[in-house]
């Protein structure tokens, strides 16, 4: 009989003690390389794999579904899959149970829901606190394959899945595996319902970027319309900025306020005060209930994440199996959803900046070259080991600039939210952000882009001209300047 | 009247940039709610109470009484009031009774009964001296006098039925029966008074499942954030990018390995490359060359930065024939097109807060408002380029209403629609 086969009888007998006893010692890297199960008969439906448990030393009771914990307390041992899985579905939001995951290997229909719904909460990027009510089925279907779309999900099988979400259990599941290998999603997700304790302003407009707001259903302007009415809303655009300018520092000076009446009443040195939340809570004793259950449960997830973190291994290991249980794809090209969108305006705008910008460069740096020519026609090769040297300094400095926005270089911007903290000047070693540094940095962005809009407008002016230059007889007074 | 997809496409880049503005000031209002209702005199616990206190007539916020006590808890209430009466004196005696009586308090309570003892360890710490003590105005408990830092707990103290809170307190009973005989050492019976945070904010404190919850979850986050690397992680990592190749390889498509939402972020890049070069560029032509090294330096920039443009023009080209070739669907919309990232978006997300040390209201006024105002740098900016793309275009052609047109699209592209300029016509005289 082959080896594994005892094994699994093993599995049937006995309790898991024998098992973390007898594989003690074998280290998670010894595992690695080993295919993927080739014995899909020997999968014993209401089984977990045996032979991939004869590989991997775990503690599996027989009867192994449980949601059993067991504290993986010995040496180098590889925890328990269902464990695994355990702390995986306590991160995510809508976790289904392991009896899922394991159905949803074997593609059984009635797995299938829970995973649409997973999937859908975990790629919507709204509905963070549950505004919206849950959309239908078919809606959710679509999104999810739209979304997986977007972001080059391989396989095709996706696609045509039924859009009454009754089945693609083994599917789906590969591409919550799919997700999970290409990017911390998890923390991504904890990190967009992270429970907010302090007063945080965020430094760059990133995660607002990452994260857009729910999706506003407007109806649509259909008719032309006048230009008037686009002044109106420039106009109208222009007012709400300065509201919410006169809003915030209004704010501002709330927040000041009331962290200097609650110094020194936080626990924690380092923040010295309260902030507006923490307030809120002695003030209010329910909202304040509220804020330490969401905030309780935030931590359950947190240790849950952690947990998988230490035991994932053992999950990829089996996907390794389930994505061979499934039948090879066929290569024939398939209709994509498509939804309707704007338009490609932005590559557009992006073709239109970049090719002024070459007529612009091309015009400025032809009569130099030329102009060069002349002057240096004559020169000795002196010159030539100088010109090699400005030629190797100048490809360095481009080099340089490439690099900028090819890896987002600029990492000295600072980044992220952060909670505002109030301290006496003297803090000059602490941990932290400097109000004054973060101001410097705002400003010099602040007059870059006031340069950039300057240009912009030059360049519409130089237009205008230029068009309305052609029909004499009319005089343009422009309005008196800044 | 503009063309109709001109219009369409107008008015839903202004509307989305008013939607954007109109989201800020909500989520503002909220806060500023919030901060004013913070700093305003805080309103007594809404739940009514179990009892009426006999000694509500003193309170300045007048509760009134939702039901008649009992005799037995009329005579409790007297009996806890004398014995905070005597506490007061004893405590204007000698610090150190005062720590005997503490030390009594502390052996002698155990988790539950008043809210003075479970403040007494937190007392213990050797914080400030007493203070004095406020006493909330229930609506209708027992008048319940607590030490300075007691608030919270008194707060629970007020409304019985409030002991979920795990403050370190558990909430009396109406009543407190023997217990009363614990003297907390130092307790000041006091009119009560309104609590604002002004006066009284620095007597707060924080609740003790509160503290140890936040604790622990800054701790949990820092242990997620921070990337160590280990066998088990390092395995992890190594079987993930397995897992990947062969989803790939199994999946039998053509694999260019480019999605939408890459192609999105590199447009996105290009878009930071397009500024970074005019931004170059800008600084070349408007420097002096001092001799002829440096001429020749800024010839070699120009024509360098002229390749690169190239380049990248050439590379938008490749992306247009990904996303229309290879079906790779919808064109992305994008989350937020035209704002520039300045730090790029690649870079560690970082997963919590770090902090922002201010030191003065004025300070994070400046702040706020420099960061609004690049905000709407961006955003202006953004329309800015959307209105030259779609306007300058009709401007060129003859249209009825052509002059008031030009003026208009003057107005909005070269002034920011803030002013106007005036058109003469040239009539001869004659």
């Amino acid at each position: 009989m082959p080896a594994h086969w005892t094994e699994e009888t093993a599995l049937k007998g006995r309790g898991h003690r024998s098992l973390g006893r007898r594989w003690r010692r074998v280290s998670a890297r010894s595992v690695i390389g080993r295919g993927p199960s080739r014995d899909g008969t020997g999968a014993v439906i209401g089984r977990w794999d045996p032979a991939a448990a004869a590989r991997n030393p775990r503690k599996v009771s027989a009867s192994c579904m449980g949601r059993r914990r067991r504290r993986v307390d010995r040496g180098a041992a590889v925890g328990a899959l269902p464990e695994a899985i355990a702390a995986l579905s306590r991160t995510l939001p809508a976790g289904p149970s392991p009896e899922i995951f394991r159905r949803a290997k074997f593609d059984r229909p009635e797995a299938a829901p829970a995973l649409w719904q997973l999937l859908f909460r975990v790629l919507s990027p709204l509905s963070a606190n549950g505004a919206s009510a849950p959309a239908a089925q078919e809606a959710q279907v679509r999104v999810v394959k739209s979304e997986l779309h977007s972001q080059g999900y391989p396989r095709r099988a996706l696609a045509q899945l039924p859009e009454d979400g009754s089945q693609g259990s083994r599917e789906l599941l590969l591409a919550l595996a799919w997700l999970l290998a290409r990017g911390p999603l998890l923390e991504r997700l904890l990190a967009q319902t992270r429970v907010r304790l302090g007063d945080e302003i965020p430094l760059c407009e990133c995660e607002a970027l990452a994260r857009p707001g729910p999706p506003v259903p407007r109806v649509e302007a259909d008719g032309p319309v006048d230009i008037r009415h686009l002044q109106w809303l420039m106009g109208k655009l222009r007012f709400q900025w300065r509201k919410l300018i006169t809003s915030q520092q209004e704010q501002c000076a709330l927040l000041g306020k009331i962290h200097s009446y609650t110094r020194g009443c936080h626990s924690d040195r380092s923040l010295g005060h309260l902030s507006v939340a923490e307030t809120e809570l002695l003030r209010d004793a329910e909202g304040g209930q509220q804020l330490l259950r969401s905030l309780e449960s935030e931590n359950v997830r947190l240790e849950a994440a952690l947990h998988w973190r230490r035991q994932e291994l053992v999950f990829w290991l089996w996907m390794d199996t389930v994505l061979g249980t499934c039948p090879p794809e066929a290569s024939q090209p398939t209709f994509v959803p498509r939804i309707p969108e704007r338009g490609a305006g932005e590559w557009e705008l992006v073709a239109r900046e970049l090719q002024a910008l070459r007529e612009e460069l091309r015009g400025a740096a032809e009569p130099r070259r030329a102009a060069w020519e002349a002057r240096v026609g004559g020169w000795g090769p002196e010159w030539s080991a100088v010109q090699r040297a400005s030629r190797e300094a100048v490809g360095l400095e481009l080099a340089a600039l490439q690099r900028a926005w090819e890896r987002g270089g600029a990492a000295a911007q600072p980044h992220g939210p952060c909670r505002l903290v109030k301290s006496d000047a003297g803090a000059s070693g602490g941990p932290g952000l400097r109000a004054a540094q973060v101001i410097e940095v705002l400003r010099s962005r602040e007059a870059c882009l006031e340069a950039v809009l300057c240009q912009l407008q030059r360049q519409c002016r130089q237009e205008l001209a230029r068009l309305v230059g052609a029909l004499p007889g009319l005089i343009w007074i422009l309005p008196p300047g800044r | 009247m503009l063309p109709a997809d001109c219009s369409r496409r107008l008015v839903a880049e202004l509307r989305d940039a008013l939607d954007a503005c109109a989201e800020r000031q909500r989520q503002l209002e909220r806060s500023l709610r919030v901060s004013r209702r913070l700093l305003r005199t805080w309103e007594p616990a809404e739940t009514p109470a179990p009892q009426p206190t006999p000694a509500s007539e003193t309170s300045g916020e007048a509760p009134s009484p939702e039901s008649t006590p009992s005799p037995q808890d009329l005579k409790e209430l007297e009996l806890l009031t004398q014995a905070l009466e005597k506490a007061v004196r004893v405590r204007k005696g000698i610090s150190k009774t005062g720590e005997r009586h503490k030390a009594l308090s502390l052996k002698s309570g155990s988790a539950a009964t008043s809210a003075t003892t479970a403040s007494a360890p937190s007392r213990a710490s050797g914080q400030a001296s007493c203070r004095v003590s406020e006493t909330k105005p229930p609506r209708g408990i027992q008048q319940t006098v607590v030490p300075a830092r007691g608030l919270p707990e008194c707060r629970l103290l007020s409304v019985g039925d409030r002991t979920r809170m795990g403050r370190g307190s558990r909430a009396t009973k109406p009543g407190p029966g023997p217990r009363d005989q614990q003297i907390p050492p130092s307790a000041a019976l006091q009119a009560p008074e309104a609590f604002t945070l002004k006066e009284k904010g620095i007597l707060l404190r924080l609740p003790m499942a509160y503290r140890k919850a936040a604790s622990r979850n800054s701790r949990l986050w820092a242990q997620l954030s921070s990337t160590q690397t280990s066998d088990s992680v390092d395995a992890a990592a190594t079987a993930k990018t397995q897992f990947l190749q062969k989803m790939q390889m199994t999946s039998g498509g053509p694999g260019s390995g480019l999605s939408a939402a890459a192609v999105e972020a590199e447009v996105g890049l290009l878009r930071t490359a397009c500024s970074l070069l005019r931004r170059r560029m800008e600084e070349v032509l408007s420097a002096d060359p001092a001799d002829c090294m440096q001429e020749y330096r800024c010839l070699l920039t120009l024509e360098g930065l002229q390749a690169i443009t190239e380049q990248c023009l050439h590379r938008l080209q490749e992306l247009r024939a990904a996303v229309v070739g290879q079906q790779l669907g919808p064109w992305p919309v994008g989350r937020r097109p035209g704002a520039s990232l300045p730090c790029g978006g690649g870079t560690d997300p970082i997963w919590s807060p770090q902090l922002l040390l201010y030191s003065s209201t004025q300070e994070l006024q400046t702040l706020e408002a420099l960061r609004l105002r690049v905000a709407m740098l961006d955003q202006q900016i953004h329309l800015e380029k959307v209105l030259m793309a779609e306007l300058l275009p009709l401007v060129g052609t003859q249209r009825p209403h052509w002059l008031a047109l030009c003026r208009a699209v003057h107005s909005l592209l070269c002034e920011g629609g803030e002013r106007f300029l005036t058109v003469l016509r040239d009539e001869p005289a004659d």
